[in-house]
């Protein structure tokens, strides 16, 4: 008998029935049952009908334990009491107005003051937005047309960023991205070579956290060799802190490692869920991108920037890595040992707070997919294919509740499956 | 854009390859070969291309790949040339095997018409369930192979094969045909069983779906999202192998 009975999702299901039919997709991209490896199906809540601190309740009203954290955003926790209060009095201010309100200057000097290698802060809306932005800037600046990627490399669903076989890309979209594998300084100067030098920047998330395999953290001497390379060469080295940022160091991922990007970019953390992102960088880089064409409709709403300042402050105040890096490993040191009772072999790899999952008995990752099914439908959300991220409300009592119910779902696991005693 | 070469092995391999699954499954065919009194192999030896020889008897038709003993031979000059032979714009001259000429224009001939009537059917036909079937199980195969062909001639689909892990995809029609796509260091090879271990599963709920998926009129990633299609395993397998299927399409679509 099953500790913690599995969830039924017969409103969840009806809502996405619905769904189909006025939705490509139902629930398209990585919150979706498709990129989101919802597997089985019936097992996901589909939708949420309402969130709090580190937990979100689905349309049955069951509760789970978010380590997915809406991908990354929340960051300290659903409806964070001090963001909110910062981005309703900004709301009775104003917002999207023809003239920026001054919160963004406020937001870009908080930034400035924060992020180690930041002397300016471009604001955008998504992840991507300051990933293309990065990009064209390294090309204006240096003149040249290549882009180093390192292998596994996901920087925004751009076309630039996508891959030559993805359906609507054209080979020309991609024909100046180059791929270089992760810790390997001279094959980056192989690159280099065989384009006669034509190599405007490098593009790189702080570390090898991929999808599908054990995700490899970098240290400082790496970056610092690649820091030196960029150097040489007059590449722009341009981190892609989209994913990781803030929850490995407050002053950027980049700093963790003890070096300083050319560029910088920020989104899912920045704001608590409040949607922005922001590119930064070093004063040499400032006057290229005051030149770029480059802006949206949505850009310079105030409300976000109220939100973000809120949300850096807050950051620093609970030391928002060190947080995360001790829940992190204690969350993870206890579902390996809940892996181990059941005869299970539950490899955790990567940062702690950004923590990836997978169960080695098998190299299918079907045991895995079967164990994170029967994780999610008893109340402790996880992915079978990406990183968790730990959040700023998560607390040691979530954390034991969490390995509880994995335990519970290992023990499903194992009596499914007589055969791997 | 096509790239002849990669078709060249999609109509040896996928297509004449589907004679094997056609003699199988179809009474027409087997009534056909049920003429053969003694084996006949017949082998494609296209230049700069694919080579494969056919054995016939009266139970049925294997394909195995390269030049082997045979009876008649068919040296073909390109690729190109080979994919007119295959569109019936140019008819093969076989430079080994004149005295089972008969068998060419015959037997052979009358195969190749019932694949062209099945794998091309007529609306009418289709309306036939039990012909349906037979079109869309012929369709599978001729994908499964497809799919390991154009990972490894076509250049937007080497890449694809270039993000594929080691190991067997089950890719089938649930209480249909299911077929195992073999990858190795990045190359391709379909078989048309299922695997005895696989890393990674992609099953069509039944075969009107997969009709319609052959077709167009159904997208893959949709059917994931709405379950008609079940995954499981190594995504990131499945992943490419569908950037694979979107190559198909274009191939012989």
């Amino acid at each position: 008998m099953s500790k913690y009975p599995e969830y039924s999702h017969e409103k969840g299901r009806a809502c996405f029935d619905r769904a189909l039919k006025v939705i490509p997709a139902g629930i398209y991209g990585h919150l979706g049952p498709s990129e989101g490896l919802w597997i089985p199906i019936q097992k996901w809540p589909f939708y949420s009908s309402k969130a709090q601190g580190s937990y979100f309740w689905d349309l049955d009203g069951n509760k789970y334990i978010d380590y997915m954290c809406a991908y990354g955003p929340n960051v300290l926790g659903y409806n964070d009491p001090d963001v909110d209060a910062a981005a309703m009095k900004q709301m009775k201010l104003g917002n999207c107005t023809t003239a920026p309100s001054s919160v963004m200057v406020d937001c870009a000097e908080n930034l400035v003051d924060t992020v180690a290698s930041a002397d300016w802060a471009f604001f955008c809306k998504n992840g991507s937005d300051t990933t293309t932005l990065a990009v064209m800037t390294a090309r204006a600046h240096t003149h040249k047309r290549k882009i180093i990627f390192l292998k596994g490399y996901y920087h925004g669903d751009f076309q630039w960023a996508q891959k030559i076989d993805y359906p609507g890309i054209l080979p020309e979209d991609v024909c100046h991205n180059l791929v270089a594998p992760w810790f390997d300084i001279p094959a980056l100067q192989k690159l280099y070579d065989d384009n006669d030098g034509d190599i405007a920047g490098l593009i790189a998330q702080p570390y090898d956290h991929g999808n599908f395999y054990d995700n490899v953290p970098a240290n400082k001497e790496y970056w610092q060799g690649v820091r030196k390379w960029c150097d040489d060469h007059g590449v722009v080295l341009i981190f892609d802190d989209v994913r990781a940022g803030f929850r490995l160091d407050i002053a950027g991922s980049d700093h963790y490692y003890g070096i300083k990007a050319d560029l910088i970019c920020f989104c899912k953390a920045l704001a608590n869920g409040y949607n922005m992102s922001a590119l930064c960088g070093g004063e040499h880089m400032k006057s290229t991108v005051s030149g770029m064409t480059y802006t949206g409709s949505y850009w310079m709403s105030a409300v976000p920037f109220a939100a973000c300042i809120a949300c850096i402050d807050k950051m620093k105040k609970i030391d928002l890595p060190n947080h995360c890096r001790k829940l992190g490993t204690q969350l993870t040191d206890g579902l390996k040992a809940a892996a181990a009772n059941n005869g299970f072999d539950l490899v955790a790899s990567g940062e702690p707070a950004l923590f990836y999952l997978r169960i080695a008995n098998d190299d299918s990752l079907m045991l895995h997919q079967e164990w994170v099914a029967e994780c999610v439908c008893r109340g402790l959300f996880l992915a079978s294919h990406h990183n968790h991220f730990i959040n700023g409300s998560l607390t040691e009592d979530d954390v034991k509740t969490s390995i509880d119910i994995a335990e519970d779902a290992f023990n499903v696991v194992r009596k499914n499956h007589p055969e791997l005693k | 854009m096509k790239d002849q070469k990669t078709m060249a092995y999609l109509n040896m391999y996928a297509v004449l390859g589907t004679l094997e699954n056609l003699c199988e499954l179809d009474p027409k065919c087997k009534e056909i070969l049920s003429g053969i009194k003694k084996p006949v192999s017949l082998c494609f030896d296209v230049k700069d291309g694919p080579a494969a020889t056919i054995k016939f008897t009266s139970k049925g038709c294997r394909m195995e790949d390269g030049v082997k003993p045979c009876d008649i031979k068919i040296p073909v000059s390109s690729c190109e040339k080979f994919n007119q032979i295959i569109d019936g714009t140019v008819t093969p001259v076989p430079s080994k095997g004149f005295s089972k000429i008969g068998f060419l224009l015959k037997t052979f001939t009358a195969l190749t018409d019932r694949l062209s009537e099945v794998m091309q059917p007529s609306e009418e036909a289709m309306k036939d369930r039990e012909f349906f079937e037979l079109n869309v199980k012929c369709t599978f195969y001729t994908i499964a192979v497809a799919l390991a062909q154009i990972g490894n001639q076509d250049e937007i689909g080497k890449h694809s094969a270039s993000y594929m892990v080691d190991g067997d995809i089950l890719f089938g029609i649930k209480d249909g045909p299911t077929a195992t796509l073999r990858v190795k260091d990045h190359h391709l090879v379909t078989i048309k069983q299922a695997p005895e271990k696989p890393r990674a599963i992609m099953k069509f709920s039944d075969i009107d779906l997969a009709y319609a998926l052959f077709t167009g009129t159904a997208n893959a990633l949709e059917c994931v999202c709405n379950g008609s299609i079940e995954i499981h395993g190594m995504a990131s397998m499945i992943d490419n192998m569908n950037r694979l299927l979107d190559r198909v399409a274009l191939y012989l679509g």
